[in-house]
């Protein structure tokens, strides 16, 4: 294992560390509790929107932090959830009267440790809700699991309920304002090579050279099949035609597709997905109305992408527009 | 009457840490098989905060100790294990309060109360192939020991330890339903849950301490607590 890593177990304080160094002006944190919040929040009148989840996704979750999106994350270890008290202590650092708004991945983890914090925070009078995210169609939804994963389509909702915090409104409309992106967007991944985390130190999962792990989870979760490596063009057709077929997206449709990768794959791949998916969604009769095309939900070093797409109508459209400054800035 | 020791349930946890230290990378690869691979990680990272201060932690009775563990499993252990075993040590902790030894009935209700409290927090229930699938018939046999009036504890862990050592044969070809293995569907079949593996290592390993004779039959269990 090749890594840029002190100690395994130093590796998420320092690189939180990092964010915080790069970030002086827009963030403080408290890494006692792996805690990165703006600067210049609370305040009373506006709904804090907080996430926590497993390390190794960056740029979720934690820079996402900033104006228009977050306004504080913690982070777990590596592709595990944060300890209940790093979840108490983040929602204590960002509550306000307005309240605050916890986003939740759908994994047993985050959900147990979520479940907790806020129950904490509730006794002492905190005003707190959360809302779950479940956009992985990979995962079959069903009575018996514990349903899809949250994955890329987290992006949407941190934005828009970013967006719609900034504009003062209440708690209860915010979450309305998730729930609204969460039945309306859609992804799905694939792996073409395992990531290793720091602290296991090989990969966590055996593939191929001639393989791909179709349906693959952001934390090397197997998906829906192990199957030879096609081309990109059919790559994208499957993973698309899963997504698009789920929701479903109609013709006439206004979207946004967003081709996210997976931490180990080059821009220029990418785009060569991002192409087909272009066409594909003008041969549904699929507007574009914007497109993101980079990494915004990874895993580690993973070799691989998933495609989003999210329906969109004029609410949505405003919330995506909004400014939004983050640490996880290109230029 | 058989009766359980603060000291008694010290070294327990004493052991289980060393248990849960020593396999940090191997449960992490049983957890690797059908799930993300942070099991063993996750849980070292708390039992080696745990096996540092457990000698100086407050140990004025069982349930003030126990309550102090929970906290530390609060703090340290990310994850699904975090809010697992926190729960599960917290809620021992409550009946327990004020005492410095359990009988074996006091004891059995501890671990009840420990039980009820993650099949609360996780939404598991018996037969979901999660840790749950050895603690909640371990916990059952404490019981029947209990009324019984068992007075050979010897031979009231070696019965716990061969039923969650059972476990890890009798869900492994189960689908899990919970935990993120659960996401997985028809794949998570054939892999042992690593939960179930490191209770009954654990089982396995407190026999040993207390010189109680026990052979592990699952062969990851053996693998463990070799």
């Amino acid at each position: 294992m090749k890594k840029f890593v002190n100690k395994p177990e130093d590796f998420v304080p320092e690189f939180m560390q990092g964010i915080l160094a790069a970030n002086p002006d827009l963030l403080e944190g408290n890494l006692e509790f792996q805690m990165v919040k703006r600067k210049d929040r609370p305040v009373d009148n506006k709904v804090s929107i907080v996430q926590g989840s497993g390390s190794g996704h960056e740029p979720a979750h934690v820079m996402a932090v900033g104006p228009g999106m977050l306004d504080g994350a913690c982070q777990g270890p590596v592709f595990a959830a944060p300890p209940v008290d790093a979840c108490y202590e983040t929602i204590k650092a960002l509550a306000t009267p307005a309240g605050v708004l916890v986003l939740v991945n759908n994994y047993q983890g985050d959900r147990m440790a979520w479940d907790t914090a806020v129950e904490l925070a509730q006794a002492e009078d905190i005003k707190v809700d959360q809302f779950l995210i479940n956009d992985d169609v990979a995962v079959k939804d069903s009575l018996y699991t514990v349903g899809r994963r949250g994955v890329a389509g987290n992006f949407f909702v941190m934005k828009a309920c970013g967006a719609a915090a900034e504009e003062g409104k209440s708690l209860d409309e915010v979450k309305a304002v998730a729930e609204k992106v969460n039945n309306n967007v859609r992804t799905m991944g694939v792996a073409l090579t395992s990531c290793i985390p720091p602290a296991k130190g090989s990969p966590i999962f055996d593939i191929g050279d001639d393989e791909m792990e179709v349906g693959v989870g952001i934390h090397g979760e197997p998906g829906r099949e192990r199957a030879k490596i096609t081309s990109a063009d059919e790559i994208t057709k499957t993973l698309f035609d899963a997504v698009a077929d789920d929701l479903p997206f109609e013709n006439g449709d206004r979207v946004a597709l967003m081709v996210n990768g997976l931490g180990g794959t080059p821009p220029a791949e990418l785009y060569v997905l991002y192409n087909k998916a272009a066409q594909l969604c003008e041969e549904r009769g699929l507007t574009v109305v914007r497109n993101y095309v980079g990494e915004y939900c990874t895993s580690l070093e993973m070799a691989g992408a998933s495609i989003t797409l999210l329906k969109l109508d004029g609410e949505l459209e405003t919330y995506l527009d909004a400014p939004a400054e983050t640490a996880a800035r290109i230029f | 009457m058989a009766t359980i020791s603060l000291s008694t349930i010290e070294q327990g946890i004493d052991t289980t840490a060393d248990t849960v230290i020593r396999n940090e990378s191997y449960f992490s690869d049983l957890d690797g098989l059908a799930g993300d691979g942070d099991f063993g990680t996750s849980l070292a990272t708390g039992f080696k905060v745990i096996k540092k201060d457990l000698p100086d932690l407050d140990k004025s009775d069982i349930g003030t100790m126990l309550l102090k563990i929970s906290m530390i499993v609060s703090k340290h252990v990310g994850g699904s294990s975090g809010p697992i075993w926190g729960t599960g040590f917290m809620k021992a902790a409550m009946p327990t309060k004020g005492k410095s030894e359990l009988t074996l009935q006091e004891f059995a209700d501890a671990i009840g109360n420990a039980v009820d409290g993650i099949m609360a927090r996780g939404g598991a229930k018996l037969g979901d192939k999660t840790l749950l699938d050895a603690v909640i018939p371990v916990a059952e046999k404490l019981k029947d020991h209990a009324e019984k009036g068992t007075e050979d504890l010897a031979e009231v862990l070696k019965d716990c330890a061969t039923i969650a050592d059972g476990a890890v044969e009798t869900t492994r070809s189960l689908v899990a339903h919970r935990g993120r293995a659960s996401q997985v569907g028809e794949r998570s079949a054939n892999t042992p849950d690593p939960g179930i593996v490191a209770i009954a290592t654990i089982l396995a390993d407190w026999c040993k301490a207390n010189s109680v004779e026990y052979t592990p039959a699952a062969p990851e269990v053996a693998k463990a607590s070799a």
